[in-house]
């Protein structure tokens, strides 16, 4: 009798246990629903930097036929034809691709690929333009006036994206630089803050030395900052030559310092103007991760130029190790003073030497071949990639000059 | 909160002291003595184990890397009726204070989801991990049938219905990338320590009810060996919360010991 119930107890145990464990099995993966370009094979032979594959929707085209699309710049060497390229793709595992990888295609313009993802429900446009290098003219100057802006959107708000255009056709961008503003706009989900580009750490203001100018500014991040751990609490105002791709994990990682940046002249001085006022109170997270003023601290600014050689391995400058002591790379920096970078309430010239660090040279042949690329960087807080600065501090930064041999 | 669990302890003791007047009656009184005759009465404390589990899993979740049921304690106490002479059959209410939760890390696969800050939504398409935490502190009523199906196994099957005063369920997602909107959106890595945190806890319902099933074991003369499965029959959170994409049952295996007077 009693080894019956057991028994049956037993049982009951078994088919509560075997309810469960057959409804919650781990079902079969479903197919992939992402289609990315994952990498553009070239011979390598003919390229002159890594292919750069932009993750930033842009648009072309309006009203209906409007149409989403993600960029791919392929900078390839002076002779190449390219009238004849057949690029080959990896793709996210199951997705296919049209024109198929291998396909021999004329990219003297862009050309569009679409692709689909495994399950097949999921398409991206991408555009591969391909730019040929042109033979170095010769130049005293390159002058950079922050006159352009367009303005990008990102849930919902503005910001500005500087722009550089041609000297003799406005019409042809030569460079676009970049910030961390759209990082900032993740951070503002949820806020109250407005969507105005003024409200970015990053902007074009009025009244700049020559026309207008970029005005950094370092900001409380909004809600969303806050609510990351390790929390960043604050935006310093930046603006490089680069790209900005967003790297949670290690905010340091997202400035791509001089990527895409080709620099084929013997960089001198570096010059422009700046004012700076720091913000009143400076803070940094402790060790228990909170965001704590700092006394006797004072936030201070920086600008600064590095030409580096571009490697395999450091294809671009990131915020880890653009100014390290110790980086290879490194060929000279141009930066401006400590006491510069304390700040001046009035517009104050500056003009410092590119200085070649210890046992670097300029290779002429390196310079011809396209190896060099030069990054120029500013932020209204010097320790802003570390979080730490003081909301409210401000730099504003008009005609920016490279001056070469 | 505190309020509750007064109430609570007086209940158990109304029902202890109900006994004490249950074990002065003799046998064969009419009118509410003869009812309280056929009474248990029945103290008891466990530990609840499981979690709010999505059933069947959905095909988003591929693999769930850690799971702790936490501690979760429950007291109360159980009247039961029997209702022939030979006391086969009976009928049990009961009230328990319980504690129900649960921490798991699971690693999900272009899931869905939502981050809200202030009433503005982030949409996406998470691949990475999930942490999950809920932790609810419920006032639960059983109505159960009790079968003597031994001298010393009842088992016992019926509803129940459960008041939640304090729910939390919050958590994080880490290593991993959010796709914003659709899966062909841009690309958001959370490397190394980053996290995002979530909150849900306003959106979890007060009223749940289920099914409670289990046996009771009398081991010696007064006390019992309780195991128990309840088996929440709504999702826990309220149906107007879009953002966790399926439902979530509260499914718990009580386990633990009665004194029965």
């Amino acid at each position: 009798m009693v080894l019956y119930d057991k028994a049956s107890a037993v049982r009951l145990a078994l088919l509560v246990v075997l309810t469960l464990f057959a409804t919650s099995c781990i079902k079969d993966e479903e197919p992939n629903t992402e289609c990315d370009i994952l990498s553009i094979i070239f011979p390598s032979d003919i390229l002159l930097r890594q292919p750069y594959i932009s993750d930033k929707p842009e648009k072309m085209g309006s009203g209906e036929s409007e149409k989403v699309y993600y960029s791919i710049e392929v900078m390839v060497k002076a002779g190449v034809d390219v009238t004849k390229l057949a690029p080959e793709f990896t793709l996210t595992p199951g997705a296919t691709i049209s024109p198929e990888s291998g396909v021999e295609r004329d990219f003297t313009s862009p050309q569009e690929y679409v692709t689909t993802s495994q399950d097949g429900k999921w398409h991206r446009t991408y555009v591969v333009t391909v730019k040929k290098e042109e033979p170095p003219v010769e130049l005293q100057f390159i002058k950079y006036g922050f006159e352009n802006v367009k303005t990008e959107s990102k849930f919902n708000r503005q910001y500005d994206v500087f722009y550089e255009v041609d000297a003799d056709d406005s019409e042809k961008v030569t460079m676009t630089w970049d910030s961390g503003n759209s990082g900032f706009a993740w951070s503002l989900i949820g806020s109250t803050v407005g969507g105005s580009p003024d409200v970015f750490p990053t902007f074009q203001a009025d009244n700049g030395v020559v026309g207008k100018c970029a005005e950094l500014i370092t900001r409380e991040t909004g809600p969303m900052g806050s609510s990351f751990s390790p929390p960043m609490p604050i935006a310093a105002g930046n603006l490089f030559t680069g790209k900005f791709v967003l790297n949670l994990g290690n905010p340091r990682k997202s400035t791509h310092f001089g990527e895409g940046i080709l620099f084929r002249h013997v960089p001198l001085y570096f010059s422009g103007y700046f004012k700076y006022t720091p913000g009143e109170v400076y803070k940094a997270i402790n060790e228990n991760n909170q965001f704590v003023a700092v006394p006797g601290k004072t936030d201070e600014c920086n600008i600064y130029s590095v030409l580096y050689e571009v490697t395999d391995d450091m294809p671009y400058l990131d915020g880890d190790n653009v100014l390290s002591d110790d980086n290879p790379n490194i060929i000279a920096v141009a930066a401006i003073s400590a006491e510069d970078r304390k700040g001046s309430p009035q517009w104050k010239e500056f003009r410092v030497p590119f200085q070649l660090r210890a046992g670097k040279t300029i290779d002429p042949d390196k310079l011809e071949s396209g190896a060099y690329s030069l990054t120029i960087v500013m932020t209204s807080s010097k320790d802003g990639d570390y979080f730490a600065g003081a909301i409210g501090s401000c730099l504003l930064v008009d005609e920016l000059e490279i001056t070469c041999n | 909160m505190n309020k509750i669990k007064i109430f609570v302890i007086s209940a158990v003791f109304c029902l202890v002291g109900l006994n004490m007047n249950g074990q002065t009656d003799g046998p064969n009184k009419v009118g509410l003595k003869g009812f309280l005759n056929g009474l248990d009465y029945e103290v008891n404390a466990g530990t609840n184990i499981g979690g709010a589990a999505p059933l069947p899993l959905p095909a988003e979740i591929r693999e769930i890397n850690s799971y702790s049921p936490n501690l979760n304690l429950q007291i109360g106490a159980t009247v039961t009726k029997w209702i022939d002479a030979k006391q086969k059959w009976g009928a049990s209410v009961g009230l328990r204070m319980e504690t129900r939760g649960m921490e798991t890390k699971a690693t999900v696969k272009n899931y869905g989801m939502a981050i809200i800050q202030n009433g503005e939504e982030l949409s996406g398409r998470w691949t990475g991990k999930v942490q999950t935490k809920y932790h609810s502190q419920q006032l639960t009523i059983p109505i159960t049938a009790v079968f003597r199906a031994h001298p010393r196994l009842r088992i016992n099957l019926g509803p129940y219905l459960s008041f939640a005063f304090n729910n939390d369920f919050n958590g994080y997602v880490y290593e991993g990338y959010l796709r914003e909107g659709d899966p062909t959106g841009e690309k958001v890595s959370f490397e190394g320590e980053s996290r995002a945190s979530y909150d849900f806890s306003d959106s979890l319902r007060s009223f749940q009810w289920g099914m409670q099933g289990g046996v009771s074991w009398t081991a010696y003369k007064h006390l019992l060996v309780n195991a128990n499965l309840t088996w929440g029959c709504n999702n826990i959170f309220v149906s107007s919360f879009k953002t966790v994409t399926f439902n979530l049952y509260p499914i718990y295996l009580n386990v633990g010991f009665g004194y029965l007077f």
